[in-house]
This record gives C-alpha cells, structure tokens and sequence, in this order.
C-alpha cells in the first residue's frame, strides 16, 4: 500500500505539489503528514517543493503593514544573550576566533597529536614517503560535505563534493586555505560545484595552513581577493596519511 | 527562486551573526524587525503577544544562525517561518490557559480577514504591491482560510468548523488559494 502511495507520488508531480503545500501550510496532518515526511528523506526533489511553498507562504508577510516594534522588544533580546558577548571587530570569516569556533580548538588538538604520530611514524623505519593529506570538510552540523585530498607526487588537489550538496545556479563553491594568522588564500572555484581536480597549490599544504574553508560566493568566485565574501559553508583542516 | 539584493544583505548579515557580531545582529534587527512584528501581530492580533513573539524569534536567529544555509531557504523566509513557529506556540500555550473567560483569540480571527491590517499601498514596495494585487482577487474568505491555517495552525476541520463551511469546501478553497499564491509570485518573478 506505501509502495503504491509512493510510486504516484513519484509519478504525480500534481499530487506532489499538493501535499507539499499542505505539508508547508500545517494543514497535512496525522499518519498523511507521518508518511509524507518518511517520502522527505529520501526525496530530495520533494523537499525543494517544500522549499518552494515555504517561501511563497512568507512572502503573504510581505502584506503585513510594517510596524516597528517598541524599543522594549530590544532591550528584552539583549537581555536574553550573554550581556557580555560584545563581537571583536576581527572579520567575521575568522571564525576559529570567536566562541562559536570552540570545536575547532579541539580540532586542532587532534592535529596535533596527528603530527605526533607522524614523529613517530619518521622515527621508525620504512615509513612510507609523506605524499598524502586529507581533509573533510563539514557544515555547522557536522556532517561531512566535502574530502579534499592532496597529492604531492602527482600535483593534483582532488576534491569530491557530496551527493546532497545543492547550490543555487547563480552561486559557486570557492575553496580557501586558511593560514594561522587568519590569512585566506583562494586554491579556486569548484566548475559546476560537483567533484573536481585542481591544480595542487603549494600554499594549500604549507604547514601554516590552519583549516581549509568552502565559502558560497558569486557565478565568478569572491570578488574581493583578499578573502571570502559569501558565508563559509564548510570547514575542516588536513590531517597527514 | 531568484535572489535579491535584500537576500544577499540578509544572508552576510546572518553569516556575521552566525560569527556573533552584535553589531550585525542589531543590523539585521532593524533591516527586518518591522516586517516581522507586522506578520506577528496578523497571527496574535495582541501587541504584548505579537512583542513576545518577535523577541523569542530573534533569540533563537542569533542561536541558530551558524546552522542558516541558503541553499535550504532565503534569509527572510526563514526568520518569518521562526516568528511563525514561536506564534504557534504562544497561540497554543495562551489558549490552553484561556478557559471561558479567558482571552479569546478566536472571535477576533472569526470576524477579521487575515489581512486586517493591510498595509496601505504607499506603505508597501513596488514588489509587495505587485503581489497584493494579485491576491486580492482570491476571495476575502479564501485568504482567511489560508490565514487561519498558516497562522493560527488550524486543521481543515478546524478552519471550516470556524467558518461554518463543509470541510470540503474549506480544501477546496485552500488549495486554490494556494494555486493563485503560486502564480502571483510566478508573474511578479517574471516581471
């Protein structure tokens, strides 16, 4: 029976619509609302539908006479966040400054003991020759997006996009090395935004790279030179194979 | 959908917040505040209420903005569908609480279209405008039957019972509500 609802569902870009703009407007209830969200998961096109209907319901908030709220409302919100947590005017992009960018702190713990391992490793014999490095670069979630993997022997930057990574076609992915003093370099701009291999950078690798950074910019990648301009997606830095 | 210059403003502006620059919040607070609080008092036709709702909102922009991503939904759609969320559930708790006596919402949402405080053209960008006129040749009922689901969180049964309708009818009317909606915003995109 649920393979039948979701064969025409499949098949019924009307019906599709339509549930989607019940799912979005609330009206969708009970097991019909269970069923849809199981479809949800595994349909990325479905969820673009419901995308889309979430949009255009917001939009009737366009029709709302605009009214500011009283300074009170304000006053409340600061209220509500640390009194204390006044941003540093550093650029919003160094993000490993900042208290949200804790995890990274760890992160560069666990390079750390990667290099020891790699002391290691130099000290005994018959270790394989250093021609590789990897990096998995994740959103804000954690989940993994992008694997970045050096290789020094052949010059190649080979870097694999994730199946549900959707970017909007007028936007394309940039990948940035980011070194310690919070210096961006660009390593290029992913064509088309899928999987590609670039031409391996030695800046990319050099051991004062500090985290490697995917950031949303414009059709013709960052117009400012000097770093991202577009938020940054995904991060992550190189652990050494 | 295509993107705006508003969209990209909103969106490093986000991206700022999601870095916790308070600056940039307070920036974003008054690019969008207004738009917001409007949209809230439609939903809790109660300034307290409406206040309540766009506070809570923004507490959680500032907490959940590392985790924004455009590519799921544009900066505004997702601050109106958390000022949206946090009615709802002011809307559920004050009814809960209301008893007979109590506050009652509802008889002020059986005489008021959804749009009871439209804004007066001159007050609303060309593209708003655009989009109002489209919407108003669905019928007044039709558009409250939207509203009383997107904003109050009614079911279909709910709405008609509210309406004195056929259930029927209510989906009927919803759906192709929601179908000119749809092609409103199709011809103001095109043009």
């Amino acid at each position: 029976m649920i393979l039948r609802d979701l064969r025409t569902l499949r098949d019924s870009p009307q019906l599709r619509d339509r549930l989607a703009a019940e799912y979005a407007l609330g009206t969708l209830r009970g097991g019909a609302r269970r069923r849809f969200e199981a479809w949800l998961r595994n349909d990325p096109a479905l969820r673009g539908v419901v995308a889309g209907w979430h949009e255009r319901l917001a939009a009737l908030a366009e029709l709302d006479l605009p009214l500011t709220p009283p300074a009170r409302v304000w006053a409340a919100i600061e209220r509500r966040l640390d009194p204390a947590a006044i941003a540093p005017r550093t650029p919003w992009w160094q993000f490993w400054r900042s208290d949200v960018a804790r995890p990274w702190g760890v992160l560069a713990l666990g390079t750390s003991a990667a290099w020891l391992v790699l002391a290691l490793s130099k000290t005994m014999p018959d270790a394989a020759p250093q021609t590789r490095q990897i990096a998995a670069l994740s959103d804000a979630q954690s989940h993994t997006a992008l694997v970045v993997t050096a290789d020094t022997t052949r010059g190649r930057l080979d870097v694999r996009v994730a199946e549900e990574v959707h970017v909007p076609t007028d936007r394309t992915l940039q990948l940035w090395a980011i070194t310690r003093t919070g210096r961006p370099r660009s390593l290029g701009i992913l064509p088309g935004n899928r999987s590609t291999e670039l031409a391996l950078d030695a800046r990319a690798i050099d051991p004062d790279v500090a985290l490697l950074a995917i950031s949303l910019e414009p059709k013709s990648g960052s117009p400012d030179p000097a770093g991202p301009t577009g938020p940054v997606l995904y991060r992550g830095s190189w652990a050494r194979l | 959908m295509q993107h705006t210059d508003q969209d990209d403003q909103l969106y490093r502006l986000l991206a700022a917040v999601a870095m916790q620059d308070r600056q940039a919040f307070r920036t974003l607070y008054d690019a969008t505040s207004a738009q917001l609080f409007g949209f809230a008092l439609r939903a809790l036709h109660r300034d307290d209420l409406a206040e309540e709702a766009v506070r809570d909102a923004f507490v959680s922009i500032w907490h959940a903005a590392p985790g924004y991503q455009m590519h799921l939904a544009p900066p505004l759609t997702w601050m109106v569908t958390i000022v949206r969320n946090k009615a709802l559930h002011i809307r559920r708790r004050t009814h809960a609480g209301a008893g007979d006596g109590g506050l009652d919402i509802e008889a002020a949402d059986g005489l008021a279209d959804p749009s009871s405080r439209p804004a007066a053209p001159a007050q609303l960008s060309p593209d708003a405008r655009a989009l109002a006129r489209c919407m108003e040749t669905l019928a007044s009922r039709q558009r409250q039957a939207i509203g009383m689901a997107y904003l109050h969180g009614l079911s279909h049964a709910e709405v008609a019972e509210r309406l004195d309708l056929p259930v029927g009818t209510v989906k009927t009317w919803i759906r192709r509500g929601l179908v000119r909606l749809r092609d409103c915003l199709a011809q103001r995109e095109a043009s």
